[in-house]
């Protein structure tokens, strides 16, 4: 149990999240490890992935929620290293080396979860730089993600709204008395708690109302009581002479907020079609329960048997930020490391530039990943991940020794099965033989010419897409 | 020879006549061939977030316009009148100039019903022409559109020049959609992933989904990169990213690909404050990227194949407010261009005076103008699309249907 995680919502109520126990039909096997390191992190490498074996889904989960999931490659030192490519970053005033940090961030942290919830968050409250304009602004609202990304919402919602990444961004830095902006109240209830349907439009001119004064001075929050609209305002049905901070704690007791939550939680973690209403309507009472408890709600899901079940498995389809680290670390292509620079690259062109979302209502997500475009691109980062075309300079990637590593010899089928297992779990070779004969044909020789041509076709074939 | 004679013709010929007899390679190319010379493209342009159409045709002489707009309210010797009571912004000299030549048709007031004034919800409803928030799941107008027209071998019926997801509007359930930003990124760098690749589809939904797409995905990026590779006419386009798109789109018509429908996407409209200058730019980006589209298109004399048409989700509060910006409102008119349009004004502008709280009130409903590019440009029956019957506006030139 992680500190300060209260303890889980009463058995009872737990029709849809029973917790998981390996049997003879779900066991705690080298897929069901893969499918929890896919879900709520990137990838684990093959030690990380024997020593979870080993040690079973409790101590592993207790793991991934403590944020010391990861072992392989992360260095003693990381916040402190993460803190000088930060301030590297903002001090040169390029959002590319932001991104790049943040790539960084999912590649090297003991802790893959609290990047996606990061990530989660950062989709939730889009927010672009392309109007923000400010890389301190753009890493400060960053940092919160991550800060309060596992706490009660209203610990994350207050500090998000308040900061002048946002308030900048939905133009309600001058919301005045007289004329009442409503950017930000309108995405404060369809965006950010209620969604759309739980309001009608008076109540986003309340609620705007009720934000007046707000306003970002010296690139600091401030609430100006001259500003302000002292007239009562009937948000919901409910009058009263609110102020921001009431209409925060008003949405937050919403029930629509807590389904809200309950949905998005559930697109981070569950496969497609997977969660029926009930399972929402239960995943939600057990927030409202827990004050909207992000991390709590993250465990009753990871510890379910429904996130281990079958249906689950290989089910959703993998974000740009889950693809390339995932591959990354899942191949161990990390001796050089790659260029975190090119990485953020490679996110544009696969749909995801960080800190540029396409919008207020951010990515879409889901099948919305696949296109032709991003297809391709994902297609061309295997090969260029095969080649060691991500490293400055290129390197060559030692393929054959990771093969021999893994008992593969020099046989080219074996490695194909190593992959497939691997990148997706695969319990049997058989669709990374059928792979291999289509690219290599009858040739069986794990040259480094095949090797790369291997790599290349499974981590660009459609089952690696998913996870 | 014209482009109904030569349709004709090969409607004629006897190679379709005797289709069902030759062999089915055979008629599907002399179909594809009928349908890459001959059919009409549309282009939309999305101007997204919500465009302020009083500062874009201006009811310059509307007594509501002095009174509502103060901040905001454009120097009247700056216009380009129209007539006597509208104008375009100062930054729409190169739409002011299709105006005259008559290759432009601006239809005033449109919106729909019940305005929303959400993006996402007003946007869902602009792209699928539903008001149904579990029909807005399914497919777009244009999708459906296509849906209706023969599959076209060697490429996707629509294509998103741009960043981010297909716009709702290009999903359709059989029609293919496709997107790129730069055309060197359709390039397939990865032959082993493609030999990979195998043809059947496994039983499983989504995995099935993920390896169709993926087979959709290398067709046309293959389709692409040999249009991209004729080489260039010359045509100057301005640096910013609408008219590069449009300058990739004009590549992609001239050669003879089959995508009926071609998308781009203008961002920055949500002019919640400081909206002035904003604004100019973003229309001074839209003129100038239009103008150098259609005199690139007429140079490959392509102009008669193509219509442009933009919209935005919702237009802007009739006040505006305390930033110097306007809020999320609701009717704003639409342009077509193109040799295709009855040019002028259509539709009847509405009053700033006379508002329904504090907003415009339409004087046209959307799908009417739907109805007209799809019957009168596409020639796809309006009303399965649109889920009813609404009467097509004429906007575009009868003897084009």
């Amino acid at each position: 149990m992680v500190d300060g995680v209260p303890a889980p919502w009463r058995p009872r109520l737990r029709m849809h999240w029973q917790p998981y126990t390996p049997d003879d039909k779900t066991p705690w096997n080298v897929r069901r490890v893969i499918h929890l390191h896919r879900r709520a992190g990137f990838a684990a490498t093959w030690d990380e992935i024997e020593r979870d074996l080993k040690d079973g889904p409790q101590t592993t989960i207790d793991r991934l929620l403590a944020g010391k999931a990861y072992s392989t490659a992360v260095p003693e030192d990381f916040e402190a290293t993460s803190r000088l490519l930060a301030d590297a970053a903002v001090g040169s005033g390029n959002i590319q080396r932001l991104k790049a940090w943040w790539l960084f961030r999912m590649m090297y942290s003991p802790d893959p979860l609290g990047e996606r919830l990061a990530l989660l968050w950062h989709n939730h409250f889009a927010t672009s730089y392309r109007k923000v304009q400010d890389v301190a602004m753009m890493r400060r609202q960053n940092d919160l993600f991550r800060q309060f990304g596992r706490a009660p919402f209203a610990e994350l919602l207050g500090p998000v709204v308040k900061d002048p990444a946002m308030l900048l961004w939905l133009d309600a830095d001058s919301n005045r008395r007289a004329h009442p902006n409503e950017n930000l109240a309108r995405e404060l209830m369809e965006l950010f708690t209620l969604g759309v349907g739980n309001y009608g439009e008076t109540d986003v001119q309340e609620a705007a109302r009720a934000l007046t004064g707000w306003t970002v001075k010296n690139r600091e929050f401030r609430e100006l009581p001259a500003y302000h609209d002292n007239g009562e305002k009937t948000v919901l049905g409910r009058r009263g002479n609110w102020r921001g901070d009431d209409l925060i704690a008003l949405l937050i007791d919403q029930p629509a907020t807590a389904l809200r939550l309950a949905k998005r939680l559930c697109e981070l973690l569950m496969g497609e079609a997977t969660v029926e209403q009930p399972a929402l309507d239960e995943l939600a009472e057990c927030l409202r329960s827990t004050q909207l408890h992000i991390g709590s709600a993250v465990e009753t899901v990871l510890r379910s048997s429904a996130f281990f079940d079958d249906k689950n498995l290989g089910r959703r389809v993998l974000g740009p930020a889950e693809y390339l680290i995932g591959a990354v670390r899942a191949l161990e292509a990390l001796d050089p490391p790659p260029t975190t620079m090119v990485l953020a690259e490679w996110m544009a062109l696969l749909g995801q530039d960080l800190f540029e979302p396409p919008n207020v209502f951010g990515w879409a997500g889901g099948r919305t990943w696949i296109n032709s475009r991003s297809l391709v691109a994902r297609g061309n980062f295997a090969r260029r991940l095969a080649d060691g075309g991500l490293q400055n300079p290129a390197a060559t990637i030692g393929w054959v020794a990771l093969a021999q590593r893994h008992g593969c010899g020099e046989n080219a089928d074996a490695f194909a099965g190593l992959l497939a297992k691997l990148l997706w779990g695969a319990e049997t070779s058989d669709e990374a033989r059928q792979i291999k004969q289509r690219v290599l044909g009858d040739d069986t020789a794990l040259t480094p010419e095949n090797s790369r041509r291997l790599v290349a076709a499974l981590l660009g074939s459609p089952a690696a897409q998913l996870g | 020879m014209t482009t109904v004679d030569r349709r004709e013709l090969l409607k004629r010929s006897s190679l379709i006549a005797l289709a069902p007899t030759v062999p089915h390679f055979l008629a599907r190319l002399a179909q594809a061939v009928e349908a890459r010379r001959d059919d009409r493209v549309l282009v939309v342009i999305q101007l997204d977030g919500g465009n302020d159409g009083i500062n874009t045709v201006v009811p310059y002489r509307d007594e509501g316009y002095a009174k509502h707009r103060n901040k905001l309210r454009l120097a009247v010797d700056r216009l380009h009148k129209l007539d006597d009571a509208l104008a375009l912004h100062p930054s729409l000299r190169p739409l002011a100039d299709l105006y005259e030549k008559g290759r432009l048709a601006i239809v005033q007031g449109i919106g729909y019903p019940n305005p929303n004034r959400s993006h996402e919800v007003s946007m869902a409803i602009w792209h699928t022409a539903r008001f149904d928030p579990a029909e807005q799941k399914q497919y777009g107008w244009l999708g459906r559109a296509l849906d209706q027209l023969p599959a076209a071998p060697g490429g996707p019926g629509a294509m998103l020049a741009g960043d981010g997801a297909l716009p709702a509007a290009l999903i359709g359930r059989h029609s293919a959609a496709g997107s790129f930003s730069r055309i060197e990124e359709l390039a397939v760098q990865n032959d082993a992933a493609r030999a990979a690749i195998a043809n059947d589809a496994p039983p499983d939904d989504l995995a099935a989904f993920v390896r169709r797409s993926t087979l959709d995905a290398y067709a046309s990026a293959d389709a692409v990169t040999a249009a991209a590779a004729r080489p260039p006419r010359g045509a100057t386009y301005p640096a910013n990213p609408l008219a590069q798109h449009l300058r990739t789109i004009a590549r992609l018509i001239e050669s003879e690909l089959p995508t009926r429908v071609f998308y781009a996407v203008q961002r920055g409209y949500d002019t919640h404050s400081a909206q002035m200058d904003t604004h100019a730019r973003l229309l001074d980006e839209l003129g100038r990227a239009l103008k150098a589209f259609v005199d690139d298109l007429q140079a490959a004399g392509l102009a008669e194949r193509v219509l442009v048409m933009t919209f935005s989700e919702f237009g802007r509060r009739v006040a505006e407010n305390a930033s110097a910006g306007t809020d999320h409102g609701t009717a704003a008119p639409m342009f077509l261009a193109g040799p295709g349009v009855k040019p002028g004004l259509l539709g009847t502008t509405p009053s700033l005076l006379d508002l329904d709280d504090g907003d415009l009130k339409l004087t046209l409903d959307f799908r009417r103008v739907y109805a007209a590019v799809l019957r009168d440009w596409l020639n796809v029956v309006p009303d399965s699309v649109l889920a009813g019957s609404h009467e097509p506006l004429a906007v575009l030139r009868a003897e084009q249907g």
